[in-house]
């Protein structure tokens, strides 16, 4: 296997197959809307999404402007994701709709799900391959060797593997595709992207 | 090189058991089929249950107590399972456990909602490995079998016991309530005049295991599964059935089997009217209009992530007494397509069993089972 493209994005910048982007950057709090604007985007979708699913938006939008995965057939590519926080910033969100802002806000309810962003990426590049989205407590670099060989064996010719969390003003997402190939990826190698 | 790819390729005969079924039908796997054979439904009207203080129908279980009805009922379980499958296989090096839950303690916000899961677990028999939690709206539970099996063919474990469990909450039913997705009656799974979903709760446990129980219990072949996404939209069901099409086909492939050999269907059919289409649409493109099938929802309510959990027990129990339970509510096809829903009880020894499950974020998985020789 090998990794065709990797985004960080975090507290220090956007990085992209390990180069930090001057062009995108992450200083204001409306980041991902500059981001969106910059990349000059036309998918009204995104204004929809919450933070999260904005954030894994972005991340695969700008692996695919530097990578193609045009190669891949709609059933070949898994979407293998976790996080720590599960949708915690939305299901705050939700809560206080009903809490305080008079009724359940549906259009909130969602989004409390953590896989709704793995949704909104197949539905960007109608891909129907296998999903899946679990809750853990730190990114796990041979925990996700592990599943991308799973899926690998049970027929995925690639993984788009995610990190994405966010809670109390804490935004992290780390995306890479990973190719099935001759030859193995490290637990080091995933660690350096991901410590960027 | 060679002895990789040769080791590679290596797929257990793997067993499921069942280790505990907590649902608002009975305490044990054995009192909810009974309640099940006789037509009990577990879905009453919750009085005050709503955000306007709607009396919703909804699968409670009445002998939760406590303040936290999700730590109360994941005490319950792991109590279950001490007793079915006991603290050596559960504690054992070469044991996994996989939590299927979509919200978790959600009372616990602002603090971690998974965190009093892992302290539970902790407490009751300190796995070795830290739990891997599976988090993937409805389809989480069948997703959970489906991953126990990957780690036990690339011989990570021997044995997996996966929990599905989700316990009801304001946030959930006021969620579905500003959808509009509930039903003022128990839901009635594909029949023509289903208005909704009725939400539930419920915990369970299987235990998937490159070996036979060894304490004699009873088990079923797992042969295969798969997940397919809609790529359709977040909230609302294919048109096409697209990923449910795609997951069965995917499923009976992995598990060397003829789609049209499937004897039983244990489909997701949450009573909402776009669901049950689809469903309907999905299992007629593969010719399976004549194949029994049922959706348990109306027993236990929708249990979100323990859903697919209980339902693959429902299923193993039906197989193990050769009784296909009838799918509560449905009384007059409503849907496009031509389904053989069970409005009735039959005999019928089940050799193949699919079991089903569609959600949010577009998801769709699926399993089949075989009747162990």
């Amino acid at each position: 296997m090998k990794i065709l493209a990797s985004c960080k994005i975090s507290d220090q910048g956007i990085y992209l197959n390990g180069e930090v982007q001057q062009k995108y950057t992450k200083e204001t709090d409306n980041w991902k809307k500059d981001v969106y604007s910059k990349m000059k985007l036309d998918y009204p979708k995104f204004y929809k999404m919450d933070a999260l699913a904005k954030m894994a938006f972005l991340g695969f939008e700008l692996m695919e402007s530097v990578s193609s995965f045009e190669h891949f057939e709609d059933n070949d590519v898994a979407l293998l994701f976790a996080n720590r926080n599960s949708s915690y910033d939305t299901d705050l969100r939700f809560i206080e709709s009903y809490t305080e802002k008079g009724s359940p806000g549906p259009s909130l309810f969602v989004y409390t799900l953590p896989n709704i962003l793995t949704g909104e990426l197949a539905i960007r590049k109608k891909w129907f391959g296998e999903n899946i989205f679990f809750i853990q407590e730190n990114f796990d670099p041979e925990f996700f060797i592990d599943q991308i060989n799973f899926y690998f064996r049970k027929g995925s010719k690639a993984c788009l593997c995610g990190w994405v969390d966010s809670a109390n003003d804490k935004e992290e997402c780390f995306l890479f595709v990973v190719e099935k190939t001759d030859g193995e990826i490290t637990a080091e190698e995933l660690k350096k992207y991901y410590k960027q | 090189m060679g002895r990789k790819a040769k080791l590679a390729n290596i797929v257990s005969e793997l067993y499921l058991s069942y280790g505990g079924l907590i649902t608002p039908l009975g305490d044990t796997a054995t009192e909810n089929f009974e309640n099940m054979r006789l037509g009990k439904s577990g879905v009453h009207k919750v009085s005050g249950s709503g955000f306007n203080k709607e009396d919703w129908p909804l699968g409670k279980i009445n002998s939760l107590t406590s303040e936290n009805r999700y730590t109360e009922l994941l005490e319950k379980i792991c109590e279950a399972l001490i007793e079915n499958v006991g603290i050596e296989i559960l504690s054992a090096d070469r044991t996994l456990i996989i939590i299927s839950s979509t919200k978790a303690d959600i009372t616990a916000l602002p603090s971690d909602t998974f965190a009093s899961t892992r302290e539970i677990l902790k407490n009751k028999w300190n796995p070795a490995h830290a739990p891997l939690i599976i988090s993937n709206a409805c389809i989480s539970g069948v997703m959970a079998i489906n991953t126990a099996a990957d780690y036990i063919n690339g011989d990570k474990y021997d044995t997996v016991v996966t929990i599905g469990i989700d316990a009801l909450s304001d946030f959930i039913v006021y969620g579905f309530q500003s959808l509009f997705a509930l039903s003022d009656q128990s839901s009635k799974p594909f029949d023509k005049n289903r208005t909704g979903i009725s939400i539930g709760e419920a915990a369970g446990a299987i235990v998937i295991s490159n070996k036979k129980p060894e304490n004699g219990a009873f088990c079923v072949n797992y042969l295969g599964g798969s997940s397919s996404n809609d790529a359709n939209h977040i909230s609302g069901p294919s048109r096409t059935g697209e990923g449910l099409f795609r997951s069965i086909n995917k499923t009976a492939e992995r598990s060397s089997i003829n789609i049209q050999d499937i004897d039983f269907i244990s489909a997701h059919g949450t009573g909402t009217m776009y669901n049950d289409e689809m469903e309907s649409i999905a299992f007629d493109r593969l010719s399976l209009n004549s194949v029994p099938v049922n959706s348990l929802k109306g027993y236990f309510g929708h249990t979100l992530g323990a859903a697919g959990i209980i339902e693959v027990i429902s299923t193993m129990l039906m197989i193990e007494h050769g009784l296909l339970l009838k799918s509560p509510g449905f009384e007059e096809q409503g849907t496009t397509k031509k389904m053989n829903v069970l409005s009735e009880n039959v005999e019928k020894e089940v050799q193949l069993a699919l079991k089903t499950a569609s959600g949010f974020g577009g998801g769709n998985a699926s399993l089949i089972l075989k009747k162990s020789l």
